[in-house]
């Protein structure tokens, strides 16, 4: 009798240690997810839920592609690329959507291009650099505020403001040593809004308490009025709205150059 | 017709004479300008060919053209939309007012132009003509006739006799000249302080109080209204201070990163120390470039420098705005800054050099002679 | 002479009696009409810039009819929306009206600019002409000085026509000007206070300059170019060297019915062109620019093309400022600005009187040169030429450099130095290729023209077989004096007759029965009529 009870006593005391073992882990994992912060920690409402997915998928893609230079949590990397630490997600949607980041290279500046992201995963990548450091957003009244917006007073403060780097005609200008301020054709009124806030690279910062939401949105429905709507009627062609160079060019190409096709005709013995 | 010199002219021609044609008479008139014809022939050999005909046809046609596109022209300019509503696009036909008015203008002169010229090339006649030149001075007798006829009129005057009344006359005469030009200088204006004053003076325009900075729609700046790495453009807050009034006047505003205001502090000119006239990491520069007076306002946050986009001079904001590339070779004067007690920024004195280009006695401290 | 109705002659003795009784017209009626003018494309230059002068007058004058040049403070109201509250001089106001207001204002603003360039850019090309050819030397250098003149009065006039809209962008170079004006030593502010009436803008500035464009510069214009025409009439066009063609004559065809023809559709088509660019070609577009305001300038910010190269001097010119302190200052500006223009003017007025020291030919010319054959005048003439144009790119260097993305600082300094490189290298290079042109020319004139037929002797050796231009010794070489004319080098041109094929747009080869000119198979005008 004694050994079937000893083996009786075994296997209860086995099951019993794992009982007491499930125990303990239930209860330590119990604990665990209760207290430690978590990224897929659950919210009651769904839009948070959005934003925390979308601050996942930014940052799948920035450890792909914007880590090299801008280094973990975007704390930068010395030579290679500045902190992104309260750029805000304006100021990453901006860069991405023009196509100046990722950098292909090294230069005066980055040009735009072809994006290599579409928009959404721009904000993706904008929602994680928010997450990490915070930084200017832009409104989501933009479209109502440019809707509304005084063309005129945005003409005033684009002529005070913009007009020395960007041009009359919003054509762009030469900087010093290769840097350029680049044209605002095509540009959106995102992008213009972004560019203002954030002043991406050598671009001064119009930050929201110098340049009013409203004021940008005048700025912005002039230079949208200006660059992309306004066609212009003085002829079919604008020698590309550089103004005295190429119409100097023009006079000699077109003008001097069909007269003179016109004296060999009529002093010609033809 | 062989060409003839001038020793065996024919003798002139009689004019009475009745059996004289007109290309007879023509002739002759040619001759007597010295003009002789080497050759003169119609361009076609029989007059009505198809070729002249043709010709003729293209030339009413061209002619005809001309007159359609100037009445299009004329129904355009009446008739097109042509007021200006708003943003348009090239499906708005008032954007091609101007462009139709052109072409049909232009294509109306092309075509009289081109009528008027093939008449000239294709049925004029072919000719070839030869005139003498009479170049070179008067003939000899000329100039014995000019030279009497001066030196007796002298005589006459008598002035080469009365030096006397010569010299009176010129010594009365020259003041005659000096009153007739004189009203000219109605428009001189003693240019006083104007090179050397600014709107910021604060006794010249503000009775004494020290100037506010002010934006462009008035408002008074403060400190927080400037973002770092960001610039603004400032007035003096007087009566019309952002107005071509004072036109030297218009000051950059620019808050500095506070590593690139700590290397400006250490820079700073001695007459900028005394002032204190950083005010934090606020640095204020004058607008008006020292080359040739284009606003210098290209401001570069990342390389600190200000570029003049006129004739591409290039300051270093971190080192009192020196000269460092293109032709200025003065720095842009520094506004000493200060903020008062309601937190408005204030100017503590006016620029402690003339702002804009230089002049012969623009006063030059010897911080500027450094560079 | 049979008096015939409605011919000429009635015409002449009916209508024409009356006026010549009056003035004594029929013998310079008759003086004017028989005038012969030489015939080559390149003396119809200088008509381009009359009749865009003509068109000047024509458009300005209806511009002047709605313009105001009062700096007057006024609020935009008109239609341009982005202007519209803005506050601006009635001067811009009535330019912008003119854009936007009046029923095809725009288009004749439009032709007046184009104009104005075209008329500056027709004196240059035809400066050149006349450069090139030797037509200034005596007795016309006289001729030459008041086109110098009218140049420059030419590129005062524009400059003041510009700056009148009181733009941004002109409003711009006008401070340039100023900038420039104060750097003369001792009476630099001086002559700005008076300029602008005291301090720069002032409220004066636009209402004198508009009297000076609308009557004193083109006063002082029409005398000049009045003079300028007449001295040609009087002293008669400079020709070509060729057969028949001496210093003594002129080789041409009539001023009546050819000439004058020539010349009517000339001015035609010229207004043509003008009218045609005006509106395909926009120009001036001041409602982009704003009114001028002190604080405000563009990037990319040119004065028009003929003041260009001022501004590139400008550009170029290095930091260099002379001071004595505290007493003097020499701004930098000074050598670019005033000393520069200042050469620009006297240094062309002066040089016939310089090349006449230079080589001691006082002679009287009225054949002109081929550029080969003064080597030296031609290389000069070069190396001003890419002088000028380094000095034009240099002025819109910044524009140059965010075209092609290209470093602004690196445009600087390629026009600093090729401004001093550049020339020399062109003048030697062009010397050197006259050099060759002249032997060539010569080559031909002693061994004949190359014809293409190549030929093998029976030792195996080739040869060209050439065609000489005159009965060749024994060695073949010809003893041909080299004219100053045109040396054929293609069979095509050989002889002095018509070449075979006259067409200038598509081939008219000569045909049997029409229009057959040479042998004297058609009768020349004799008789009848």
């Amino acid at each position: 009798m004694a050994a079937s009870a000893k083996r009786r006593r075994g296997w209860r005391k086995r099951l019993g240690a794992l009982a007491r073992f499930t125990g303990a882990l239930v209860i330590v994992g119990g604990l665990y997810s209760v207290f430690s912060p978590s990224l897929y920690a659950q919210e009651a409402d769904d839009s948070a839920n959005a934003v925390d997915s979308e601050v996942v998928k930014g940052q799948e893609l920035y450890d792909t592609s914007c880590i090299s230079c801008h280094g973990d949590n975007g704390e930068g990397v010395e030579g290679r690329g500045p902190s992104l630490i309260g750029v805000g997600s304006a100021s990453v949607e901006f860069q991405v959507n023009t196509g100046r980041m990722p950098l292909a290279a090294q230069g005066p500046q980055a040009p735009a291009g072809e994006p290599s992201f579409t928009e959404e995963e721009a904000e993706w990548l904008g929602a994680y650099i928010e997450y990490l450091g915070g930084g200017s957003t832009v409104p989501d009244n933009l479209d109502s505020l440019v809707a509304n917006a005084d063309t005129a007073e945005g003409g005033d403060l684009y002529r005070v403001n913009c007009s020395s780097c960007h041009g009359y005609a919003g054509g762009g200008g030469a900087l010093s040593s290769g840097a350029h301020a680049p044209s605002l054709e095509g540009v959106t009124d995102e992008e213009l809004y972004q560019a203002m806030l954030t002043g991406p690279q050598n671009m001064p910062v119009f930050a929201d308490n110098q340049l009013t939401p409203e004021q940008k949105a005048d700025i912005i429905a002039y230079v949208q009025y200006l660059v992309n709507e306004d066609k212009d009627q003085g002829g079919v062609f604008s020698l590309g709205r550089f103004g005295p160079s190429t119409e100097g060019v023009a006079i000699f190409l077109v003008g001097i150059s069909s007269l003179l096709l016109a004296t060999l005709w009529i002093a010609g013995k033809s | 017709m062989s060409a003839h010199n001038d020793d065996r002219r024919p003798d002139e021609v009689d004019l009475s004479d009745p059996k004289l044609s007109r290309f007879d008479v023509y002739r002759e008139g040619l001759r007597r300008d010295g003009i002789e014809i080497i050759h003169y022939e119609p361009r076609y050999a029989k007059p009505g060919t198809k070729v002249e005909k043709r010709m003729e046809r293209i030339v009413a046609s061209l002619f005809l053209g001309s007159g359609l596109f100037a009445t299009l022209f004329v129904v355009a300019y009446i008739w097109w939309p042509w007021k200006y509503d708003g943003a348009a696009t090239w499906r708005d036909p008032q954007t091609w007012y101007t462009p139709i008015l052109g072409i049909t203008l232009g294509l109306s002169l092309l075509l009289i132009a081109l009528a008027v010229l093939t008449w000239a090339k294709k049925l004029l006649p072919v000719e070839e003509l030869v005139q003498e030149r009479h170049d070179g001075g008067s003939s000899r007798d000329d100039r014995r006739f000019a030279e009497s006829t001066v030196d007796t009129v002298v005589d006459d005057m008598g002035l080469k006799r009365r030096p006397f009344l010569v010299k009176a006359a010129l010594l009365g005469a020259a003041p005659l000249g000096l009153a007739a030009v004189a009203p000219l200088g109605g428009l001189i204006k003693d240019p006083g302080d104007m090179l050397t004053v600014t709107g910021w003076n604060a006794e010249k325009h503000n009775g004494g109080e020290p100037v506010r900075l002010m934006l462009k729609d008035g408002a008074l700046v403060r400190p927080e209204m400037v973002a770092t790495a960001g610039q603004i453009t400032v007035f003096p807050a007087i009566e019309g201070g952002a107005s071509n009034e004072f036109a030297s006047a218009p000051t950059l505003l620019i808050r500095l990163r506070a590593t690139d205001a700590e290397i400006l502090r250490e820079n700073l000119y001695p007459m900028y120390q005394d002032v204190e006239a950083m005010w934090g990491d606020f640095v204020a520069y004058s607008k008006i470039c020292t080359h040739v007076g284009c606003p210098a306002s290209l401001y570069e946050q990342q390389t600190q420098r200000l570029l003049c986009p006129c004739h591409q001079s290039q300051f270093n904001v971190i080192d009192n705005a020196a000269p460092i590339f293109g032709p200025a070779t003065r720095h842009l004067p520094m506004l000493p800054l200060g903020v008062d007690e309601e937190g408005y920024f204030y100017a503590k004195s006016d620029f402690l050099v003339p702002p804009g280009p230089a002049f012969w006695n623009r006063p030059s401290l010897p911080e500027e002679d450094e560079q | 002479m049979k008096r015939r109705k409605g011919t000429s002659q009635s015409l002449m003795t009916r209508a024409g009696g009356e006026l010549d009784d009056r003035f004594k017209l029929a013998g310079p009626t008759r003086v004017l009409m028989n005038k012969v003018f030489p015939d080559h494309w390149s003396f119809l230059l200088g008509e381009i810039a009359l009749f865009s002068f003509i068109l000047l007058l024509l458009t300005g004058t209806f511009l002047a009819l709605f313009f105001d040049p009062s700096m007057t403070h006024v609020t935009y109201e008109g239609s341009y929306v982005p202007l519209q509250g803005v506050g601006m001089s009635k001067a811009y106001e009535s330019a912008l009206n003119i854009s936007f207001e009046v029923r095809g204002g725009l288009i004749m603003r439009q032709m007046h600019h184009w104009a104005t360039l075209l008329f500056m850019a027709s004196i240059l090309v035809h400066m050149m002409r006349v450069f090139f050819t030797g037509a200034f030397r005596a007795p016309r250098e006289t001729n030459w000085m008041i086109g110098i003149l009218l140049f420059w009065l030419g590129f005062f006039e524009g400059f003041i026509g510009y700056s009148l809209p009181d733009d941004g962008l002109s409003g711009t170079g006008l401070r340039i000007a100023e900038g420039m004006t104060e750097s003369l030593p001792f009476l630099g502010p001086w002559v700005s206070a008076a300029l602008f009436g005291g301090s720069f803008p002032g409220d004066e500035v636009i209402a004198r300059f508009y009297i000076i464009h609308v009557f004193l510069l083109p006063l002082a214009l029409l005398a000049l170019i009045t003079v300028h025409i007449g001295l040609v009439f009087a002293q008669k066009h400079t020709q070509w060297p060729g057969p028949g063609r001496t210093e003594h004559n002129v080789v041409g065809y009539r001023m009546f019915p050819n000439y004058v023809m020539k010349q009517v559709g000339f001015m035609l088509f010229v207004f043509g062109v003008v009218a045609a660019m005006s509106g395909l070609f926009q120009i001036n577009p001041i409602w982009l620019f704003g009114p001028y305001e002190a604080s405000v300038v563009s990037s990319g910010s040119q004065p028009d093309f003929y003041v260009m190269f001022m501004d590139g001097l400008i550009r170029l010119f290095p930091a260099w400022e002379f001071r004595v302190p505290p007493y003097f200052t020499l701004p930098g500006v000074f050598w670019p600005g005033i000393v520069g223009m200042g050469l620009s003017v006297l240094l062309p007025l002066a040089y016939p009187l310089l090349e006449r020291r230079f080589t001691k030919d006082r002679a009287h010319h009225n054949l002109l040169q081929r550029p080969r054959d003064t080597p030296a005048r031609t290389g000069l003439g070069v190396m001003v030429i890419v002088f000028w144009l380094i000095g034009v790119i240099s002025g819109g260097n910044d524009v140059f450099a965010q075209a092609f993305h290209i470093s602004l600082n690196a445009m600087t300094w390629a026009g600093r130095i090729g401004m001093v490189v550049l020339p020399v290298i062109a003048y030697y290079l062009t010397y050197r290729i006259c050099l060759g042109l002249q032997q060539h020319d010569r080559e031909v004139l002693a061994h004949g023209l190359e014809t293409g037929i190549l030929m093998r002797d029976p030792d195996g050796r080739f040869y060209e077989v050439h065609q000489p231009l005159a009965e060749p010794d024994e060695h073949g070489h010809t003893e041909l004096e080299y004219g100053g004319a045109t040396v054929p080098k293609k069979m095509n041109r050989l002889g002095v007759l018509e070449p075979a094929d006259r067409g200038f747009f598509k081939s008219i080869e000569e045909t049997e029965d029409e229009g057959a000119r040479k042998g004297g198979r058609r009768d020349e005008i004799e008789a009848g009529k």
